[in-house]
Protein backbone atom coordinates (compact mmCIF):
# COMPACT_ATOMS: atom_id res chain seq x y z
CA UNK A 1 0.00 0.00 0.00
CA UNK A 2 1.66 3.22 -0.97
CA UNK A 3 -0.15 5.52 0.73
CA UNK A 4 0.87 5.87 4.38
CA UNK A 5 -2.63 7.71 5.21
CA UNK A 6 -4.58 5.33 3.59
CA UNK A 7 -2.16 2.61 5.14
CA UNK A 8 -2.92 3.87 8.88
CA UNK A 9 -6.51 4.27 8.48
CA UNK A 10 -6.08 0.51 7.68
CA UNK A 11 -4.19 -0.69 10.26
CA UNK A 12 -6.70 1.39 12.57
CA UNK A 13 -9.82 -0.12 11.56
CA UNK A 14 -8.37 -3.64 11.06
CA UNK A 15 -6.70 -3.63 14.62
CA UNK A 16 -10.34 -3.03 15.48
CA UNK A 17 -11.85 -5.01 13.85
CA UNK A 18 -9.14 -8.18 14.90
CA UNK A 19 -9.29 -7.06 18.90
CA UNK A 20 -13.51 -7.17 19.13
CA UNK A 21 -14.22 -10.43 17.13
CA UNK A 22 -12.78 -13.86 15.89
CA UNK A 23 -14.76 -13.17 12.46
CA UNK A 24 -12.87 -9.45 12.28
CA UNK A 25 -9.36 -11.26 12.71
CA UNK A 26 -10.11 -13.76 10.31
CA UNK A 27 -11.32 -11.56 7.56
CA UNK A 28 -8.14 -9.40 8.11
CA UNK A 29 -5.73 -12.32 8.13
CA UNK A 30 -7.65 -12.55 4.38
CA UNK A 31 -7.23 -9.19 3.85
CA UNK A 32 -3.06 -9.43 4.43
CA UNK A 33 -3.48 -11.70 1.80
CA UNK A 34 -3.53 -8.89 -0.80
CA UNK A 35 -0.38 -7.84 0.22
CA UNK A 36 1.71 -11.48 0.16
CA UNK A 37 5.49 -10.20 -0.30
CA UNK A 38 4.81 -8.30 3.30
CA UNK A 39 3.18 -11.04 4.64
CA UNK A 40 5.64 -13.88 3.95
CA UNK A 41 8.41 -11.30 4.95
CA UNK A 42 6.54 -10.64 8.51
CA UNK A 43 6.03 -14.43 8.74
CA UNK A 44 9.80 -14.95 8.18
CA UNK A 45 10.56 -12.66 11.32
CA UNK A 46 11.44 -14.96 14.78
CA UNK A 47 10.61 -11.59 16.88
CA UNK A 48 7.11 -12.06 15.79
CA UNK A 49 7.09 -16.23 16.63
CA UNK A 50 8.96 -15.09 20.41
CA UNK A 51 6.10 -12.82 20.57
CA UNK A 52 3.23 -15.80 19.44
CA UNK A 53 4.52 -17.89 21.87
CA UNK A 54 3.87 -15.10 24.49
CA UNK A 55 0.54 -14.71 24.03
CA UNK A 56 0.29 -18.40 23.71
CA UNK A 57 1.08 -19.04 27.37
CA UNK A 58 -1.16 -16.03 28.66
CA UNK A 59 -3.79 -17.81 26.55
CA UNK A 60 -3.29 -20.87 27.88
CA UNK A 61 -3.21 -19.24 31.59
CA UNK A 62 -6.72 -17.40 30.75
CA UNK A 63 -8.26 -21.00 29.32
CA UNK A 64 -6.96 -22.54 32.80
CA UNK A 65 -9.01 -20.03 34.92
CA UNK A 66 -12.35 -20.23 32.46
CA UNK A 67 -11.51 -17.26 30.02
CA UNK A 68 -11.59 -17.78 26.19
CA UNK A 69 -8.19 -18.13 25.69
CA UNK A 70 -8.07 -20.05 21.82
CA UNK A 71 -10.44 -16.06 20.74
CA UNK A 72 -8.02 -14.44 22.41
CA UNK A 73 -4.78 -16.16 21.13
CA UNK A 74 -6.51 -15.74 17.43
CA UNK A 75 -7.13 -12.35 17.79
CA UNK A 76 -4.42 -10.85 19.18
CA UNK A 77 -2.23 -13.13 17.36
CA UNK A 78 -4.04 -11.39 14.06
CA UNK A 79 -3.60 -8.07 15.80
CA UNK A 80 0.70 -8.79 16.09
CA UNK A 81 0.44 -10.58 12.11
CA UNK A 82 -1.00 -7.24 10.79
CA UNK A 83 1.32 -4.79 12.83
CA UNK A 84 4.34 -6.96 11.86
CA UNK A 85 3.00 -6.71 7.94
CA UNK A 86 2.04 -3.61 8.18
CA UNK A 87 5.45 -2.23 9.60
CA UNK A 88 7.27 -4.04 6.59
CA UNK A 89 5.20 -1.11 4.10
CA UNK A 90 7.20 1.86 5.68
CA UNK A 91 9.64 3.36 3.50
CA UNK A 92 11.95 6.53 5.41
CA UNK A 93 10.29 9.83 5.49
CA UNK A 94 6.53 8.49 5.36
CA UNK A 95 5.92 9.13 9.37
CA UNK A 96 7.24 12.25 8.68
CA UNK A 97 5.12 13.63 6.09
CA UNK A 98 1.16 11.73 7.32
CA UNK A 99 2.57 13.41 11.04
CA UNK A 100 2.99 16.97 9.06
CA UNK A 101 -0.23 16.06 6.92
CA UNK A 102 -1.85 15.63 10.11
CA UNK A 103 -0.11 17.66 13.16
CA UNK A 104 1.32 20.66 10.56
CA UNK A 105 4.74 22.39 10.15
CA UNK A 106 5.53 22.62 14.28
CA UNK A 107 3.58 19.75 16.29
CA UNK A 108 3.64 17.61 13.17
CA UNK A 109 7.29 18.00 12.32
CA UNK A 110 8.46 17.33 15.45
CA UNK A 111 6.35 14.48 16.25
CA UNK A 112 7.05 13.08 12.72
CA UNK A 113 10.82 13.65 13.21
CA UNK A 114 11.11 11.87 15.97
CA UNK A 115 9.26 8.75 15.34
CA UNK A 116 11.32 8.75 11.99
CA UNK A 117 14.32 8.83 14.29
CA UNK A 118 12.90 6.27 16.41
CA UNK A 119 12.22 3.73 13.26
CA UNK A 120 15.92 4.40 12.37
CA UNK A 121 16.73 3.44 15.74
CA UNK A 122 15.16 0.16 15.28
CA UNK A 123 16.76 -0.25 12.17
CA UNK A 124 20.25 0.85 13.15
CA UNK A 125 19.66 -1.83 16.32
CA UNK A 126 18.53 -4.54 14.44
CA UNK A 127 22.05 -4.23 12.21
CA UNK A 128 24.09 -4.16 15.35
CA UNK A 129 23.06 -7.07 16.49
CA UNK A 130 23.95 -8.92 13.48
CA UNK A 131 27.10 -7.19 13.80
CA UNK A 132 27.46 -8.53 17.21
CA UNK A 133 26.23 -11.62 15.98
CA UNK A 134 29.15 -11.90 13.18
CA UNK A 135 32.01 -10.45 15.94
CA UNK A 136 30.93 -13.22 18.32
CA UNK A 137 31.46 -16.05 15.43
CA UNK A 138 34.65 -14.48 14.42
CA UNK A 139 35.75 -15.10 18.00
CA UNK A 140 34.90 -18.42 18.41
CA UNK A 141 32.21 -16.96 20.69
CA UNK A 142 28.36 -18.13 21.15
CA UNK A 143 25.73 -15.53 22.35
CA UNK A 144 24.33 -17.12 25.66
CA UNK A 145 22.69 -15.49 29.12
CA UNK A 146 25.99 -14.63 30.19
CA UNK A 147 26.63 -12.64 27.09
CA UNK A 148 23.69 -10.95 27.24
CA UNK A 149 24.54 -8.02 30.03
CA UNK A 150 27.90 -6.73 27.66
CA UNK A 151 26.09 -7.19 24.20
CA UNK A 152 23.02 -5.15 26.06
CA UNK A 153 25.28 -2.74 27.28
CA UNK A 154 27.25 -2.34 23.74
CA UNK A 155 24.15 -1.78 22.02
CA UNK A 156 22.71 0.96 24.48
CA UNK A 157 26.08 2.51 24.63
CA UNK A 158 25.91 2.53 20.54
CA UNK A 159 22.49 3.97 20.56
CA UNK A 160 23.38 6.44 23.17
CA UNK A 161 26.46 7.62 21.35
CA UNK A 162 24.03 7.89 18.33
CA UNK A 163 21.52 10.06 19.26
CA UNK A 164 24.20 12.43 20.44
CA UNK A 165 25.76 12.71 17.29
CA UNK A 166 22.10 13.02 15.87
CA UNK A 167 21.33 15.74 17.96
CA UNK A 168 24.26 17.54 17.46
CA UNK A 169 24.07 17.76 13.73
CA UNK A 170 20.35 18.92 14.45
CA UNK A 171 21.91 21.85 16.58
CA UNK A 172 24.31 22.13 13.89
CA UNK A 173 21.60 23.02 11.08
CA UNK A 174 20.12 25.21 13.36
CA UNK A 175 16.98 22.55 14.19
CA UNK A 176 14.88 24.55 17.14
CA UNK A 177 11.59 23.63 16.69
CA UNK A 178 9.04 22.75 13.76
CA UNK A 179 10.12 22.48 10.42
CA UNK A 180 9.00 22.78 6.36
CA UNK A 181 7.53 19.96 4.85
CA UNK A 182 5.42 19.20 1.77
CA UNK A 183 3.94 15.68 2.41
CA UNK A 184 3.70 14.08 -0.96
CA UNK A 185 1.16 10.80 -1.07
CA UNK A 186 0.90 7.98 -3.95
CA UNK A 187 -2.13 6.16 -4.56
CA UNK A 188 -2.93 3.26 -6.71
CA UNK A 189 -6.72 1.26 -7.37
CA UNK A 190 -5.62 -1.18 -5.59
CA UNK A 191 -4.51 0.78 -2.17
CA UNK A 192 -8.28 2.66 -2.54
CA UNK A 193 -10.00 -1.20 -3.02
CA UNK A 194 -7.95 -2.43 0.11
CA UNK A 195 -9.08 0.57 2.21
CA UNK A 196 -12.58 0.17 1.60
CA UNK A 197 -12.27 -3.76 2.34
CA UNK A 198 -10.96 -2.78 5.78
CA UNK A 199 -14.32 -0.86 6.45
CA UNK A 200 -16.65 -3.60 5.19
CA UNK A 201 -14.66 -6.06 7.24
CA UNK A 202 -14.91 -3.82 10.24
CA UNK A 203 -18.74 -3.40 9.63
CA UNK A 204 -18.77 -7.10 9.54
CA UNK A 205 -16.50 -7.61 12.74
CA UNK A 206 -19.13 -4.88 14.92
CA UNK A 207 -22.44 -6.51 13.05
CA UNK A 208 -23.86 -8.95 16.00
CA UNK A 209 -24.11 -11.93 13.67
CA UNK A 210 -24.76 -14.14 16.42
CA UNK A 211 -27.62 -12.65 17.39
CA UNK A 212 -29.75 -12.84 14.51
CA UNK A 213 -28.86 -16.40 14.74
CA UNK A 214 -30.06 -16.84 17.92
CA UNK A 215 -33.32 -14.70 17.30
CA UNK A 216 -33.68 -16.62 14.41
CA UNK A 217 -33.50 -19.75 15.89
CA UNK B 1 50.07 -29.24 9.82
CA UNK B 2 52.21 -27.33 8.14
CA UNK B 3 51.55 -23.97 6.70
CA UNK B 4 52.79 -24.82 3.32
CA UNK B 5 49.52 -27.61 2.90
CA UNK B 6 47.97 -24.57 3.75
CA UNK B 7 45.52 -23.61 0.59
CA UNK B 8 41.96 -21.63 0.27
CA UNK B 9 40.28 -22.72 -3.31
CA UNK B 10 37.25 -20.66 -4.62
CA UNK B 11 35.81 -22.77 -7.44
CA UNK B 12 33.80 -20.79 -9.94
CA UNK B 13 32.29 -18.95 -6.51
CA UNK B 14 29.57 -16.81 -7.69
CA UNK B 15 27.10 -14.75 -5.72
CA UNK B 16 24.68 -11.52 -7.21
CA UNK B 17 22.95 -8.77 -5.54
CA UNK B 18 20.41 -7.11 -7.69
CA UNK B 19 21.59 -6.39 -11.03
CA UNK B 20 25.73 -6.63 -9.76
CA UNK B 21 27.21 -9.88 -9.61
CA UNK B 22 30.57 -11.61 -8.10
CA UNK B 23 32.83 -14.22 -9.82
CA UNK B 24 36.20 -15.62 -8.08
CA UNK B 25 37.77 -19.03 -9.47
CA UNK B 26 41.04 -18.49 -7.49
CA UNK B 27 43.82 -20.98 -5.35
CA UNK B 28 45.41 -18.81 -2.26
CA UNK B 29 48.48 -19.93 -1.50
CA UNK B 30 50.30 -19.65 1.69
CA UNK B 31 51.83 -15.67 1.49
CA UNK B 32 50.54 -12.13 1.30
CA UNK B 33 47.60 -11.81 -1.09
CA UNK B 34 47.07 -8.02 -2.29
CA UNK B 35 43.33 -8.25 -3.44
CA UNK B 36 43.20 -4.38 -5.25
CA UNK B 37 40.24 -2.55 -6.90
CA UNK B 38 37.91 -0.18 -7.08
CA UNK B 39 35.30 1.16 -4.09
CA UNK B 40 32.15 -1.68 -4.96
CA UNK B 41 34.16 -3.38 -7.23
CA UNK B 42 33.47 -6.62 -4.88
CA UNK B 43 36.68 -6.32 -2.55
CA UNK B 44 34.60 -6.86 0.88
CA UNK B 45 32.39 -9.69 -0.55
CA UNK B 46 35.49 -11.55 -1.60
CA UNK B 47 36.52 -11.01 1.63
CA UNK B 48 33.41 -12.35 3.61
CA UNK B 49 33.47 -15.16 1.41
CA UNK B 50 36.92 -16.39 1.79
CA UNK B 51 36.42 -15.88 5.50
CA UNK B 52 33.54 -18.02 5.13
CA UNK B 53 31.05 -15.12 6.67
CA UNK B 54 29.47 -15.25 3.25
CA UNK B 55 27.99 -18.33 1.95
CA UNK B 56 28.12 -17.56 -2.45
CA UNK B 57 24.97 -18.19 -3.89
CA UNK B 58 27.33 -20.74 -5.97
CA UNK B 59 30.31 -22.71 -6.39
CA UNK B 60 32.41 -23.88 -3.69
CA UNK B 61 34.92 -22.93 -1.14
CA UNK B 62 37.36 -25.24 -0.19
CA UNK B 63 39.73 -24.46 2.87
CA UNK B 64 42.54 -26.99 2.56
CA UNK B 65 44.44 -27.46 5.91
CA UNK B 66 43.20 -24.46 7.93
CA UNK B 67 41.93 -24.98 11.06
CA UNK B 68 42.40 -20.99 12.29
CA UNK B 69 41.28 -18.72 10.12
CA UNK B 70 39.63 -14.99 10.80
CA UNK B 71 38.05 -11.70 9.08
CA UNK B 72 39.57 -8.22 10.28
CA UNK B 73 36.44 -6.10 9.03
CA UNK B 74 37.04 -2.76 7.99
CA UNK B 75 34.98 -0.64 10.24
CA UNK B 76 36.85 -1.72 14.07
CA UNK B 77 33.88 -0.49 16.10
CA UNK B 78 31.71 -3.70 14.81
CA UNK B 79 34.63 -6.42 16.28
CA UNK B 80 33.97 -4.70 19.92
CA UNK B 81 32.18 -6.92 22.46
CA UNK B 82 34.06 -6.46 25.25
CA UNK B 83 33.13 -3.46 27.90
CA UNK B 84 36.61 -2.62 28.37
CA UNK B 85 39.53 -2.80 26.48
CA UNK B 86 41.17 -5.47 28.54
CA UNK B 87 37.91 -7.52 28.12
CA UNK B 88 38.78 -7.07 24.35
CA UNK B 89 41.59 -7.69 24.14
CA UNK B 90 41.01 -11.13 26.43
CA UNK B 91 38.05 -11.79 23.95
CA UNK B 92 40.40 -12.40 21.12
CA UNK B 93 42.28 -14.97 23.37
CA UNK B 94 45.00 -12.63 23.95
CA UNK B 95 47.33 -10.69 26.86
CA UNK B 96 45.67 -7.48 27.35
CA UNK B 97 48.74 -5.72 28.49
CA UNK B 98 50.72 -6.78 25.29
CA UNK B 99 48.13 -6.01 23.10
CA UNK B 100 47.57 -2.28 24.73
CA UNK B 101 51.31 -1.97 24.56
CA UNK B 102 51.31 -3.05 20.60
CA UNK B 103 48.82 -0.45 20.16
CA UNK B 104 50.24 2.36 21.91
CA UNK B 105 47.83 2.51 25.14
CA UNK B 106 49.86 0.75 27.72
CA UNK B 107 47.50 1.10 31.00
CA UNK B 108 44.14 1.84 29.59
CA UNK B 109 42.66 -1.60 30.18
CA UNK B 110 39.82 -0.09 31.66
CA UNK B 111 38.74 2.03 29.45
CA UNK B 112 35.68 1.96 27.35
CA UNK B 113 36.53 0.82 23.56
CA UNK B 114 34.24 3.35 22.15
CA UNK B 115 36.11 6.37 23.53
CA UNK B 116 38.83 5.41 21.66
CA UNK B 117 39.14 7.25 17.89
CA UNK B 118 38.24 4.57 15.12
CA UNK B 119 42.15 5.09 14.20
CA UNK B 120 43.26 3.72 17.85
CA UNK B 121 40.56 1.18 18.17
CA UNK B 122 41.68 0.37 14.44
CA UNK B 123 45.25 -0.08 15.74
CA UNK B 124 44.10 -1.75 19.18
CA UNK B 125 41.65 -4.48 16.98
CA UNK B 126 45.02 -5.16 14.77
CA UNK B 127 47.34 -5.62 17.56
CA UNK B 128 45.09 -8.27 19.06
CA UNK B 129 44.99 -10.27 15.80
CA UNK B 130 48.66 -9.87 15.50
CA UNK B 131 49.14 -11.73 18.82
CA UNK B 132 47.55 -14.69 17.43
CA UNK B 133 48.80 -17.02 14.92
CA UNK B 134 45.99 -17.94 12.29
CA UNK B 135 46.21 -20.40 8.95
CA UNK B 136 44.55 -18.09 6.76
CA UNK B 137 44.09 -14.08 8.12
CA UNK B 138 41.88 -12.03 5.64
CA UNK B 139 42.03 -8.28 6.21
CA UNK B 140 39.55 -5.84 4.47
CA UNK B 141 40.36 -2.53 4.13
CA UNK B 142 43.52 -2.82 7.12
CA UNK B 143 44.61 0.63 6.76
CA UNK B 144 41.68 2.65 6.69
CA UNK B 145 40.96 5.09 9.39
CA UNK B 146 44.73 5.02 10.22
CA UNK B 147 47.13 8.29 9.49
CA UNK B 148 50.50 7.91 7.49
CA UNK B 149 52.15 6.64 10.24
CA UNK B 150 49.86 3.49 11.17
CA UNK B 151 49.34 2.95 7.36
CA UNK B 152 53.43 2.58 7.62
CA UNK B 153 53.63 0.25 10.60
CA UNK B 154 51.12 -1.96 9.73
CA UNK B 155 52.45 -2.23 6.37
CA UNK B 156 55.52 -3.30 8.49
CA UNK B 157 53.69 -5.68 10.29
CA UNK B 158 51.84 -7.53 7.80
CA UNK B 159 54.36 -9.77 6.65
CA UNK B 160 55.07 -11.04 10.33
CA UNK B 161 51.27 -11.27 11.02
CA UNK B 162 50.82 -15.14 9.47
CA UNK B 163 52.58 -17.74 7.84
CA UNK B 164 49.52 -18.94 6.06
CA UNK B 165 47.43 -17.66 3.95
CA UNK B 166 47.09 -13.45 4.83
CA UNK B 167 44.16 -11.76 2.16
CA UNK B 168 44.67 -7.93 1.89
CA UNK B 169 41.69 -6.05 0.18
CA UNK B 170 42.41 -2.75 -0.13
CA UNK B 171 42.19 0.51 -2.50
CA UNK B 172 45.02 1.84 -0.41
CA UNK B 173 47.22 3.53 -3.21
CA UNK B 174 50.26 4.87 -0.93
CA UNK B 175 51.05 2.34 1.68
CA UNK B 176 51.82 -1.18 0.60
CA UNK B 177 52.77 -4.07 2.49
CA UNK B 178 55.58 -7.16 0.79
CA UNK B 179 53.55 -8.73 -1.37
CA UNK B 180 53.63 -12.39 -2.67
CA UNK B 181 50.51 -12.21 -4.95
CA UNK B 182 48.80 -9.81 -6.81
CA UNK B 183 44.86 -9.59 -7.65
CA UNK B 184 42.37 -7.40 -9.12
CA UNK B 185 38.66 -6.59 -8.68
CA UNK B 186 37.29 -5.74 -11.93
CA UNK B 187 33.46 -5.14 -11.85
CA UNK B 188 32.98 -7.75 -9.00
CA UNK B 189 35.44 -10.67 -11.28
CA UNK B 190 38.86 -11.77 -9.40
CA UNK B 191 41.47 -11.26 -11.68
CA UNK B 192 44.95 -13.20 -10.67
CA UNK B 193 47.85 -11.06 -11.97
CA UNK B 194 50.10 -13.66 -10.83
CA UNK B 195 53.58 -13.13 -8.75
CA UNK B 196 54.49 -9.48 -7.96
CA UNK B 197 56.68 -7.98 -9.13
CA UNK B 198 55.89 -9.99 -12.83
CA UNK B 199 52.18 -9.02 -12.09
CA UNK B 200 52.45 -5.32 -12.00
CA UNK B 201 52.75 -4.14 -15.78
CA UNK B 202 48.90 -5.81 -15.63
CA UNK B 203 47.63 -3.85 -12.68
CA UNK B 204 45.00 -1.62 -14.01
CA UNK B 205 44.78 0.32 -10.77
CA UNK B 206 47.96 0.72 -9.53
CA UNK B 207 49.30 3.41 -7.64
CA UNK B 208 50.47 6.59 -10.33
CA UNK B 209 54.29 5.83 -9.01
CA UNK B 210 54.13 1.98 -9.80
CA UNK B 211 52.64 2.88 -13.09
CA UNK B 212 55.17 6.17 -14.17
CA UNK B 213 58.23 3.47 -12.70
CA UNK B 214 56.82 0.65 -14.92
CA UNK B 215 56.08 2.32 -18.19
CA UNK B 216 59.51 3.63 -17.45
CA UNK B 217 60.92 0.27 -17.71
CA UNK B 218 61.88 1.00 -13.72
CA UNK B 219 59.92 -2.27 -12.23
CA UNK B 220 60.23 -1.84 -8.25
CA UNK B 221 61.18 -5.41 -6.79
CA UNK B 222 57.68 -5.22 -4.56
CA UNK B 223 55.50 -2.60 -3.27
CA UNK B 224 57.17 -1.49 -0.15
CA UNK B 225 57.81 2.28 0.08
CA UNK B 226 61.14 1.37 -0.16
CA UNK B 227 61.20 -0.98 -2.62
CA UNK B 228 59.02 2.15 -4.65
CA UNK B 229 62.00 4.66 -3.63
CA UNK B 230 64.53 2.39 -4.78
CA UNK B 231 63.33 2.02 -8.54
CA UNK B 232 62.88 5.63 -8.30
CA UNK B 233 66.36 6.08 -7.95
CA UNK B 234 67.12 3.61 -10.48
CA UNK B 235 64.96 5.80 -12.94
CA UNK B 236 66.61 8.34 -11.91
CA UNK B 237 70.06 7.21 -12.69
Amino acid sequence: MQDARLRLLSVLLLSVASFISVAGAALTVLWLLLYPGYLVAALRSRALYLLLSVLGLVALVMTYSGGDGISYLARMGVLLLLGFTIVRGWSPGEFLDLSVWLFGGKTGFDLGLAIEMTMQGFDEASREWSRVKTALQLKDMQPGFRSIPAIGFLLIHTRLLRARDQSDLLITRGYHEGGSCCPVFRRSKKDIIASFCTILILCIALFPFRDIFILVM
Amino acid sequence: MGCAAVKLILEQVRETRGDWQFSADATFLPGIHLVTGRVGSGKSTLAEIAAGMLSPGSGRVLREGISSGTLSLQYPEYHVTGATLAKEAASYGVSPEEALENAGLSGRGEDDPFILSRGELKRFHLSCLSLRRWDLLVLDEPFSALDCRGKKRECERIPALSPGIVLVCTHEQQHLPRTDFLWEMRDGNLHALGKVPDALPFWQTAPKTVRTLVSQGCVPANLTDRDLEEALCRMRD
